[in-house]
């Protein structure tokens, strides 16, 4: 189970979603001591228990990133060295400041490399669409109706939060599979279901399927957030529901959104587990070749190029993300209320 | 009439999500009861429990269910070790860069997950880390950074310094304050975070698959395997007994979960 969480700002949670069992979220901001200025002390005791995590992703996600970059551009040595020792067909540069494209025209010029890419883009911005959408809809429902089925149905899009990633891609192949419950369900009214089991359709399902609870999480909240007065106001004022929804708890509800979204998007990027169940063996998604192309075929550069290129694919994304968490910070709206 | 029509369509919903969400679960976890099944039937031919049996004699798939608990406890432990102090930290004290930082830990989710352990991957081999103890355990961790600084970086910045700064004025040393007033206050948070921890290790199986096959061999990436070698009722069985503990232990926290301290780590500033 993979979960990101994120910065949301406090607008988008309100303290009535909090269950009456959990405290209540901070709201004095920290180092502010009622002592007044934090003294040099305070401020090195700080940041040395707050260094080992960050040490951490420094030493173990930057790093290597960094070691990767160089590695796709030639650089064989260093850190590189034991990898490249045994490994097939990769380019090479002879000095520190000599940088080669190679390893990256040479995979584009493949034509199984640039169908996988352009897959993994839309099987990513298509899951992320479906998943926006289904969990819109039951954030709508839960907060315009407080019914026994609203909750019902918030309750059934977190229930893969609870399921381990390899599961959920075996239960979903045996699902769809040619002998797969669709099928059986399609038989015996005389239909003909297709097989969906091993396609990219699976893929999406499977998809789908893993990142709606995290997405519908989100995306409730920051739709609770908004005020009953915001939405009486605009029902007085006699818009209809889903004007009411676009002009006023749309608009209040986009930061989530947007970082659902983002989420969304690189996790299937990067999704290994999915594809490797459900998927065809062509097209593949990135993350199934990447692992491929590392162990199976020896071909550790090519593999670490693809991994470059999703970072930047991801990047894409990420711009979003940041976007939006910077307007959300800057808007007084939000401010106002925490 | 509307209100007719809007009950239809609530209960199409609720049936499709059901289907969609449920269905696989309930298809898969059937298979674990099958002797065989013949399509087009939409049940089994008959019942057994034999092929519990055969997991349970399976001395394999033993040694996976083992390693998995011994990852994820592990993992768990040196996570709080390393997070729990910085979660204090963020909460508690002014230094500079504290936001960035607080966001650069969020790198380790910025990253597609299998560039990320491909990139790794070719660190470790020169690192020595490769098909290591030590290698699946620095995968497993990156999975709980976030989780294992920001819930409980939240809870510690909702306990009110009120009620620290009383326990001071009555003569409580700094060390006092946080055993006695902040640590039980902040518990509930600290508590979540331990078992997202846990259940981020064992159910890693990408990163694990990558850098730990063919010696590490956990009860996810079993399944890997599990899948093309053994029948389908083997594998259903053993996904029945992989998703007890993430089942049953977020069942525990699922309160906090759904609105309480996952949310509040989403807003620490």
């Amino acid at each position: 189970m993979t979960l990101p969480p994120v910065t949301v700002p406090a607008a988008t949670v309100p303290p009535d979603t909090v269950p009456s069992g959990a405290v209540t979220p901070g709201s004095v901001p920290p180092g502010t001591a009622s002592s007044g200025r934090p003294t040099r002390r305070h401020r090195l005791t700080g940041l040395l228990l707050a260094s080992p995590p960050l040490l951490l992703v420094a030493v173990f996600v930057g790093f290597p990133i960094v070691v990767a970059v160089a590695y796709s551009l030639g650089h064989t040595g260093g850190p590189n060295a034991t990898v490249s020792l045994i490994a097939k067909d990769q380019v090479t540069v002879d000095a520190w400041w000599k940088q080669s494209l190679g390893a990256y025209t040479q995979l584009f010029a493949d034509d199984r490399f640039r169908r996988d890419l352009v897959v993994t883009v839309v099987v990513a911005l298509l899951t992320t669409a479906i998943v926006l959408v289904l969990a819109w809809v039951i954030a709508l429902y839960v907060r315009l109706t407080d019914t026994w089925a609203s909750r019902m149905l918030s309750a059934l899009a977190v229930v893969p939060m609870f399921i381990p990633v390899v599961i959920a891609s075996w239960a979903i192949l045996t699902f769809y599979s040619s002998d797969g419950f669709v099928r059986s369900v399609a038989s015996h009214l005389g239909l003909t279901a297709p097989v969906w089991g091993y396609t990219t359709t699976a893929v999406v399902i499977g998809l789908v399927w893993t990142h709606l609870p995290f997405a519908t999480l989100m995306i409730v909240s920051g739709v609770q957030g908004v005020p009953d007065a915001l939405i009486e106001a605009g029902r007085d004022a006699g818009a209809s529901i889903p004007r009411v929804v676009w002009k006023v708890v749309a608009p209040m509800a986009l930061v989530p959104t947007v970082i659902a979204g983002t989420f969304t998007a690189i996790g299937t990027l990067g999704s290994f587990t999915v594809p490797y169940f459900t998927g065809p063996n062509a097209p593949k998604m990135l993350g199934v070749d990447m692992a491929d192309y590392f162990t199976s075929y020896n071909l550790p550069q090519a593999s670490v190029v693809m991994a470059v290129v999703v970072f930047v694919v991801a990047a894409g994304f990420g711009v979003v993300y940041v976007w939006a968490n910077y307007r959300g910070a800057s808007d007084p709206a939000a401010t106002e209320q925490s | 009439m509307r209100r007719a029509s809007g009950q239809t369509l609530t209960a199409v919903l609720l049936a499709v999500l059901g289907v969609f969400i449920l269905g696989p679960l309930i298809w898969l976890g059937v298979r674990a009861f099958a002797t065989s099944w013949s399509y087009p039937s939409l049940g089994p031919d008959g019942w057994t429990l034999s092929w519990w049996q055969a997991v349970f004699d399976d001395p394999n798939l033993k040694v996976s269910v083992v390693l998995s608990f011994e990852f994820a406890l592990v993992t768990m432990a040196v996570s709080a070790l390393i997070c729990l102090p910085a979660a204090y930290a963020f909460a508690r004290f002014d230094f500079p860069g504290r936001r960035f930082f607080l966001i650069g830990l969020f790198a380790t989710n910025a990253f597609p997950k299998m560039g990320l352990f491909v990139a790794l991957a070719s660190l470790f081999y020169t690192l020595g880390l490769m098909s290591t103890f030590s290698g699946v355990v620095i995968i497993h961790l990156l999975g709980t950074v976030v989780f294992m600084t920001w819930i409980p970086a939240a809870a510690f910045a909702a306990v009110p310094r009120a009620y620290e700064e009383a326990a001071r004025d009555a003569g409580a040393g700094r060390i006092t304050v946080l055993r006695t007033v902040t640590l039980p206050l902040a518990a509930p948070g600290i508590v979540v975070a331990l078992i997202m921890s846990f259940l981020a290790s064992f159910d890693e199986a990408q990163g694990t698959y990558l850098v730990g096959n063919p010696d590490y061999v956990t009860m996810p990436t079993q399944m890997y395997s599990l899948v093309l070698n053994y029948p389908p009722q083997v594998s259903a069985v053993f996904s029945i007994l992989l998703a007890i503990p993430s089942a049953a232990l977020l069942l525990l926290v699922r309160k906090h979960v759904m609105g309480g301290q996952l949310a509040e780590g989403f807003q620490i500033r």
